[in-house]
């Protein structure tokens, strides 16, 4: 049976002018025709702005389609009567965990539907504790919604639209603000209610591993649908796809480039089993690379150059830190350490991540790098390539206090210096936090990128080219330059908001998951800006990331936090080889690398890599020897 | 330092205060309130602090975390205390340079220094042990003879709880707004006071973009769950006296009562 009926549906946006005549229609979407069957479980996929939120609002009448309609059980949105009904069948669950929920306690909040639409009070109590139940947030009843994680959070959210004993549930990105673990949470909560309580899923998503499982897959573009069937026949179109700025799961990208290198494996691989099965059937039980393995293992004398070599790179460090404790509520009962006893140090011009789950201390160690948050315990030096004057003394005499004076002076400096300029600090280290766009406030995107040299004290002409280079380096067209930043689209706002921070010339940029939120090509185009400014600019970079594949992609040295502590640092390749310890802290490995254990668990083992081109250069390799070795 | 009010929070324990109807505490911090207000003798204000003390044993939140919410009007109470103490006229007991104390200005300071923190410590006793929720219920039902003039009671009540919800939150994004633009060089410390207003503008804007933006979000949300407004809407707490509710109505009245009377009695 059909659930849910598009017919011929067009939405448009109307802007009007003070004296309410129309400015210009924009249609978000337009024509659409398409129907849902009831139980089954839908992505819509889309970059930013092609009309996927839009759809959502419709499908609950949240949204009245300019033309067309949409019908739901039976019931056509237009028509006014329908409109609660309707929403009582279609439950939405939105993408900010914090602005959806109403209430202050857990289970008041998930009875606020069944209050909304007059249900008896025993029954809501009974619909409350079921809908608790099957997200698995029982336990948290009675918890405040501040208390919680954003997974647990989002979870909430959709007991709340459970309790109205919903037909469908309509998600748009529920995961876009969420950690791994939180994202894994959520997904596995709709998938139970999917398979279990045959409740229609309607999941919006930029995460494609999150579509794997779908029934079907919508795909849109600029408020049409230009894709649409199970996810093995989408994923099979893997050029389609990225011309339509989406990306494929890594596994299907992996199978699709060895396809096309010519190796006998179908189209369309979207899990980790499928391609071991497929690799199992060319290879065999096998073992690959260890000769090479071999010959890379440094003999002895070759690893003393390097330990040398590496104690030279250890004077050329652009931030150390040694010893760094920072204890919250330091003498009460609740004292805890946010951080102990950390020892790490930068190096110049890297390209470094820092990864660790959700309260393992990164955001404090952050703060601590660029002094918002001043070290109590332990050591902070820096060591700037231009002369960083962060010195500050008084040129005061007795009593009187005079203005203070920036004092010149090269080399290694520590924080605990006298008279240490932790405003200057700030201009070096250059703090990018998550979701920076809500940080903009200026009328115009140039005024805004502005206000960091500005407060620098440098001239309005030389402010003036630091900004132009910010903007330009961040690939901010010059048409935008004089709009308001809250005229521009998400991409465009993040993009402006890093260059605020690059336009104060900063040689040590913090990036806190610069790309939370954003879109596949809109993710790929901001990593490229960024890798652009370490070559470029010689910047050292230090990214802050949930995203395994993206640390292992961009990082040559990663370090490791969990619990305060810095329990590891080394390059991707030695960190990512800790498989328990990674999967025990739940952050994970790089998706190739972990398909490559699993493959050796079946009996084929690889040299252990972590990107989509080392793994196809090695699997295709070995194919091409044992090719040769069958012929001869 | 944003993040230390109490005022305005729940604290999630089980007690009898927390199980009272919410109309009784209303009522009770209201005629609380007027008690404290009516009696002028240190027994009195003896007697109320013990009853205040009382309750807060009841209500099963520990005693450190209400002082806290006392530290966020510690300004506001040394202001007033010191005005009391220094300004009022009368027989001098102690003199500093320009600052005399009066012997009635050190009586009078102390009283209101009293008044003030029991007036603050059972005013959040009662959010401390009442949901926003139930705090809106008990409101919109106690008033509900408003609705009969046609003011908006469900409404202002479903703001105020709102607002309550929101402002953890809110309170958190101005620290976060705060840091992203210290990064940016921002000063908050140095200036003077007109500097200081304008460097208020780089976290005012982006707080008030998000407020609406969060305000947009929630009223989707809500509209998305059938929220309509007061018609019709069914309580899954839905509000009625118990036994316990009449005795507590009963022992409010009793101190109200006791408090009338310390005025008709010289105490000291």
């Amino acid at each position: 049976m059909n659930n849910i009926e598009v017919k011929d549906c067009t939405y448009e946006y109307v802007r009007r002018d003070e004296n309410d005549e129309v400015v210009e229609k924009l249609s978000a979407i337009s024509h659409l025709n398409f129907t849902i069957e009831e139980g089954s479980f839908v992505c819509v996929l889309g970059h930013n702005g092609s009309g996927k939120s839009t759809l959502a609002k419709l499908f609950n009448a949240l949204q009245i389609p300019t033309e067309g309609c949409v019908i739901i059980s039976g019931m056509d949105s237009r028509e006014e009567a329908n409109v609660f009904p309707i929403r009582e069948k279609v439950g939405m669950v939105f993408q900010n965990p914090d602005n959806q929920i109403i209430a202050s306690v857990v289970e008041e909040d998930v009875g606020f539907g069944p209050e909304n639409i007059g249900i008896p009070t025993e029954e809501i109590w009974k619909r409350v504790a079921d809908a608790l139940d099957a997200v698995n947030m029982e336990a948290y009843r009675l918890k405040s919604p501040n208390h919680l994680s954003g997974g647990q959070k989002q979870r909430v959210a959709i007991a709340g639209t459970l309790a109205m004993e919903p037909k469908t549930i309509v998600l748009d990105e529920p995961t876009a603000m969420l950690d791994p673990s939180g994202r894994a949470e959520v997904i596995r909560s709709i998938r139970e209610l999917n398979q279990k309580k045959g409740i229609t899923i309607i999941l919006i998503t930029h995460y494609m591993e999150e579509t794997v499982d779908a029934d079907r897959i919508i795909l849109m573009d600029q408020g049409k649908l230009v894709l649409d069937g199970t996810p093995k026949e989408i994923f099979s179109k893997v050029e389609e796809l990225k011309s339509l700025r989406m990306d494929v799961p890594l596994i299907t990208d992996l199978a699709h480039e060895l396809c096309l290198s010519g190796m006998p494996i179908s189209e369309g691989i979207l899990k980790e089993e499928e391609l071991v099965e497929e690799l199992l059937a060319i290879f065999g039980k096998d073992s690959f690379g260890e000769e090479e393995a071999a010959s890379q293992a440094p003999t002895l004398s070759l690893e003393e150059t390097e330990n040398e070599k590496d104690k030279e790179k250890e004077k050329d460090f652009i931030l150390k830190v040694e010893n760094l404790s920072c204890i919250y509520q330091k003498g009460t009962a609740m004292e805890s350490y946010a951080l102990k006893d950390i020892h790490l140090s930068i190096k110049r011009g890297s390209f470094s991540a820092l990864i660790g789950h959700t309260g393992s201390g990164k955001s404090t160690l952050l703060q601590h790098f660029n002094g918002l948050i001043k070290p109590e315990e332990g050591e902070i030096s820096v060591h700037f390539r231009k002369n960083p004057a962060l010195i500050l003394q008084d040129k005061g005499f007795l009593f009187w206090k005079g203005k203070k004076r920036k004092v010149e002076k090269e080399g290694v400096l520590s924080f605990r210096e006298e008279g240490f300029d932790f405003q200057g600090l700030r201009f070096k280290v250059g703090l990018v936090f998550q979701y920076p766009e809500y940080q903009l406030f200026e009328e115009t995107v140039f005024e805004d990128v502005l206000f960091g040299p500005k407060n620098q004290g440098l001239s309005l002409e030389e402010a003036r080219k630091e900004a132009e280079e910010a903007l330009r380096s961040m690939g901010v067209e010059e048409a935008l330059w004089q709009k308001s930043p809250f005229e521009l689209s998400g991409g465009q706002k993040r993009r402006v908001a890093i260059a605020g921070v690059l336009a104060m010339d900063p040689e040590l940029l913090i990036l806190d998951e610069p790309t939370a939120g954003l879109d596949p090509a809109g993710r790929e185009e901001l990593f490229q800006v960024i890798a652009h400014l370490q070559e470029r600019y010689a910047m050292t970079i230090l990214l802050v990331s949930h995203s395994m594949d993206d640390v292992a992609r961009y990082a040559e040295e990663v370090f490791v936090l969990n619990q305060g502590e810095c329990i590891r640092q080394g390059s991707p390749e030695e960190v990512f080889s800790h498989k328990k310890e990674m999967e025990e802290l739940g952050l994970g490995l790089p998706q190739i690398r972990a398909f490559l254990y699993s493959l050796e668990e079946k009996g084929l083992s690889f040299p252990k890599k972590n990107t989509v081109e080392e793994a196809k250069a090695m699997i295709l390799s070995a194919y091409k020897k044992r090719r040769g070795g069958e012929n001869a | 330092m944003l993040r230390e009010i109490t005022l305005g929070q729940y604290y999630p324990v089980d007690s009898l205060l927390h199980r009272l109807d919410p109309r009784v505490k209303l009522a009770g911090t209201f005629l609380f309130l007027i008690a404290l207000f009516i009696v002028n003798s240190w027994t009195a204000y003896i007697f109320l602090a013990l009853v205040l003390l009382l309750l807060i044993k009841l209500s099963n939140v520990p005693f450190s975390f209400m002082v806290r919410g006392l530290k966020s009007v510690l300004f506001l109470l040394l202001l007033s205390v010191s005005f009391n103490l220094f300004l009022t006229p009368g027989k001098e007991i102690f003199r500093f340079y320009i600052f005399k104390i009066s012997q009635e200005g050190l009586h009078i300071a102390s009283m209101m220094a009293v008044r003030l923190i029991l007036l603050v410590l059972s005013s959040s006793l009662m959010t401390l042990c009442t949901t926003p929720n139930e705090l809106t219920d008990g409101m919109e039902k106690g008033l509900s003879i408003l609705k009969k003039l046609h003011l908006p009671i469900h409404e202002i009540a479903m703001m105020m709880s709102i607002a309550l919800r929101f402002i953890p939150i809110l309170v958190e994004e101005t620290d976060k707004i705060m840091k992203a633009q210290m990064a940016r060089g921002a000063d908050f410390e140095s200036g003077g006071i007109v500097h200081k207003a304008k460097a208020m503008v780089p976290i005012l804007v982006p707080l008030f973009v998000s407020a609406f933006r969060r305000a947009y979000d929630l009223a989707l949300a809500m509209e998305s769950r059938c929220y309509q407004g007061g018609e019709g809407r069914t309580k899954m707490k839905p509000l009625h006296y118990e036994r316990r509710d009449y005795l507590s109505y009963l022992f409010l009245l009793i101190v109200l009562a006791l408090s009338i009377g310390s005025r008709f009695v010289s105490l000291p």
